[in-house]
């Protein structure tokens, strides 16, 4: 794990060069090693069997949509999160469901390990009466109790996530922060700048995720965003601690969340990180990524979340290849199973529409 | 007997504040300089000190971090009342109200409410030009989810304000800054105005017309005139644009058969046109005379005082339309 706070903002630069092109960019972050061994051991079996669980199921969940898309039963935008995963499976685990959640609309994974059943989820893709948002929302637009959305407009969710921020010091939730989850694309938004000055301004318990995962739909990172590494130079600006996360690796960014939690319990104050990360997929499932060459597509698949975090295992004795795919086919039977609920499940009934405009007193 | 007091409408809405600031711990007040400097345009005078910097919040010039800020508070607990300086500021925020404010309750399936207060002048000042002049009403008005309420004068500034606060969506709440001083005797205890109920100002059986906001005292004058000349003319304050008293209107379209429609802000696409339609659509074999709508020219808000006269809406154009309607 990378840490760099603004006192020893000298000795990170050098860890911290990005990529500029793609040629590189396979070699370009330098995480600060940890002791996975120890990590391993200290999280036990259980943990770590349930972690990679919910990553299957996230998996499986979106592939079988995407499925469920090609085959005209989910309309509308619709953007994956695959090979994203380890960022907030490990980041929901280490902090727990209750605090608010904030995130882009890439946010089928966040509502999954929010508790969203995956049931209610596929239902709300199929636009049925008892999904996620009453067939309301769609797949940009989830809820749960503690998650305040995924939001469309690109950046939209940032000042949303500084609000809970402020309902929580305000009503003095000592145990609670927020979290703003947004890709690299939305660091180019006037507001997220704004919102990132009124939470250092007033000391907001607000953890903004920067998840980097290269591309604003078909821009690379180095063509919108002037600022290398990203995270590191807000951070420094708006005189904040910051952390570099590696994204492609579970037990990394669980190690780094565990550390990032116990500053924020400590000082509550924003906390700036930026993820590195790779989707696998386009921008959205009607975007083919043709701007990416077949190499390169190769290079990030090799660093999948769930492999990693598989052999991990495997060699701490904790799984086999074939109880992998035991689960493996257990998260697709979820999924699959979703499938048939959201087909069974009713359509809403018009004279449903317009409901809920507004809210009666 | 009721207690009154005399207060002008700046008072009243700090008074509307203050009470339900009391009221609930939970309503909290923010904006550009409504804390230390106590208002740009004074509402908030004293409140830092009464209430104290946790629940009076002088944000920096961040329209859209501090309404998105508001919005997310208010899905998580809060109650705030955000002020804009001029709601012209409010367009740097528009994302925020269209997309966030208008919309979380019903995309979210009804789980979560946005309980908050967007208030501030509204329209024409004196002399303040092209950017900081326009009528926001017909713009967000224009979207289901949000409440657009333009009281005319302290005692429904007041109480409107109150119901505002309590009600559990999204309001906008137009001021009018060469209103604030303008002096009323309103109740000294407690009282709401409820939102959606417009209010016939005069009765009248001539002709019906229907304003809103700083044009109902401008029209008040006009058909004083017209009173004089023994030609009775119903005036109605909308009070509430969004939800829109249609009952109060059709009503009186349908007795006085005539109806001219004045606006503060422009024609196109505007409230007088949205108005319009519906006399139409319930009141068509009622009328005796096309509906005349009087509004701002269709120009940006010139800085000169002749321009300016000429551009908005005046005594003489709108007693030239009522002349028309009622065909002298």
């Amino acid at each position: 794990m990378m840490v760099y706070t603004h006192e020893k903002e000298g000795n990170l630069k050098k860890s911290l060069s990005r990529a500029m092109t793609e040629k590189n960019k396979e070699k370009s972050y330098q995480f600060d090693s940890f002791n996975k061994g120890e990590l391993i051991q200290r999280l036990g079996k259980e943990k770590l069997i349930s972690l990679l669980k919910q990553m299957l199921l996230s998996r499986n969940f979106e592939v079988r949509a995407e499925s469920a898309y090609q085959q005209g039963n989910i309309g509308g935008f619709f953007h994956a999160y695959i090979g994203q995963e380890a960022i907030q499976t490990a980041c929901v685990d280490v902090f727990g469901v209750e605090n608010w959640w904030s995130a882009s609309y890439r946010c089928h994974a966040l509502a999954l390990l929010l508790g969203v059943t995956p049931n209610e989820l596929m239902s709300e893709l199929f636009g049925r009466a008892n999904g996620n948002a009453k067939g309301r929302g769609g797949s940009m637009h989830l809820f749960s109790e503690r998650m305040l959305g995924g939001f469309g407009i690109v950046a939209g969710q940032v000042p949303i996530a500084i609000g809970a921020a402020l309902s929580i010091k305000y009503l003095k939730k000592e145990d609670e922060v927020s979290f703003c989850f947004l890709g690299d694309g939305a660091v180019a938004q006037g507001v997220f700048y704004e919102s990132v000055n009124l939470a250092a301004l007033w000391d907001l318990p607000c953890i903004f995720v920067i998840e980097n995962n290269q591309w604003g739909m078909g821009t690379a990172v180095n063509r919108a965003i002037a600022l290398d590494p990203i995270g590191e130079k807000i951070a420094n600006a708006f005189n904040l601690d910051g952390y570099a996360i590696n994204g492609m690796d579970l037990l990394s960014s669980y190690y780094s969340f565990e550390k990032i939690k116990e500053k924020v319990m400590k000082e509550r104050k924003p906390i700036i990180i930026e993820a590195h990360t790779e989707r696998f997929r386009g921008h959205s499932i009607s975007d083919p990524a043709l701007y990416r060459s077949k190499e390169n597509l190769k290079g990030i698949m090799n660093k999948d979340v769930l492999i990693n975090l598989k052999e991990d295992l495997i060699g701490a004795g904790f799984l086999d290849e074939d109880s992998y795919k035991a689960m493996d086919k257990e998260a697709r039977e979820i999924a699959i199973e979703s499938i048939k609920h959201a087909e069974a499940s009713p359509w809403p009934d018009p004279i449903v529409l317009e409901e809920d405009v507004l809210e009666e007193e | 007997m009721t207690e009154m007091q005399t207060v002008d409408t700046r008072e009243a809405i700090r008074q509307a504040l203050d009470e339900e600031m009391e009221r609930s711990s939970n309503v909290i007040l923010l904006g550009e300089e409504v804390a230390d400097y106590n208002g740009a345009y004074k509402i908030t005078k004293g409140m830092l000190n009464k209430w104290g910097a946790d629940r009076v919040l002088d944000t920096p010039i961040s329209e859209a971090a501090f309404t998105g800020m508001g919005i997310g508070a208010a899905m998580t607990g809060l109650i705030p009342v955000v002020e804009f300086m001029s709601f012209n500021f409010s367009f740097v925020a528009a994302d925020q109200i269209i997309s966030n404010a208008a919309k979380l309750f019903y995309m979210s399936g009804g789980r979560f409410s946005v309980p908050i207060v967007f208030r501030g002048p509204n329209g024409a000042a004196a002399q303040v030009s092209c950017q900081h002049s326009h009528c926001v009403e017909a713009i967000y008005a224009h979207f289901p989810g949000l409440i657009v309420l333009a009281p005319s004068n302290a005692y429904d500034s007041k109480g409107l304000l109150k119901s505002a606060i309590r009600n559990p969506n999204p309001v906008l709440f137009l001021e009018n800054e060469l209103c604030y001083g303008d002096k009323m005797e309103i109740p000294t205890e407690e009282y709401l105005v409820p939102i959606g109920q417009a209010k016939v100002v005069q009765e009248g059986d001539a002709l019906t017309l229907v304003t809103h906001g700083r044009m109902v005292d401008v029209c008040e004058k006009v058909i004083e005139e017209y009173r004089k000349k023994g030609i009775q003319i119903e005036l109605i304050d909308l009070r509430s644009i969004r939800p829109l008293d249609i009952t109060t209107i059709a009503k009186s379209v349908r007795k006085t058969n005539r109806c001219v429609l004045v606006e503060e802000g422009h024609a196109f696409a505007g409230i007088a046109s949205e108005i319009g339609f519906q006399i139409m659509e319930h009141c068509f074999d009622f009328l005796d005379a096309p509906i005349e709508r009087v509004t701002q020219k269709e120009t940006p808000m010139p800085y000169s005082k002749v321009l300016e006269a000429k551009t908005l809406p005046n005594p003489e154009r709108i007693a030239f339309a009522i002349n028309k309607v009622l065909n002298r």
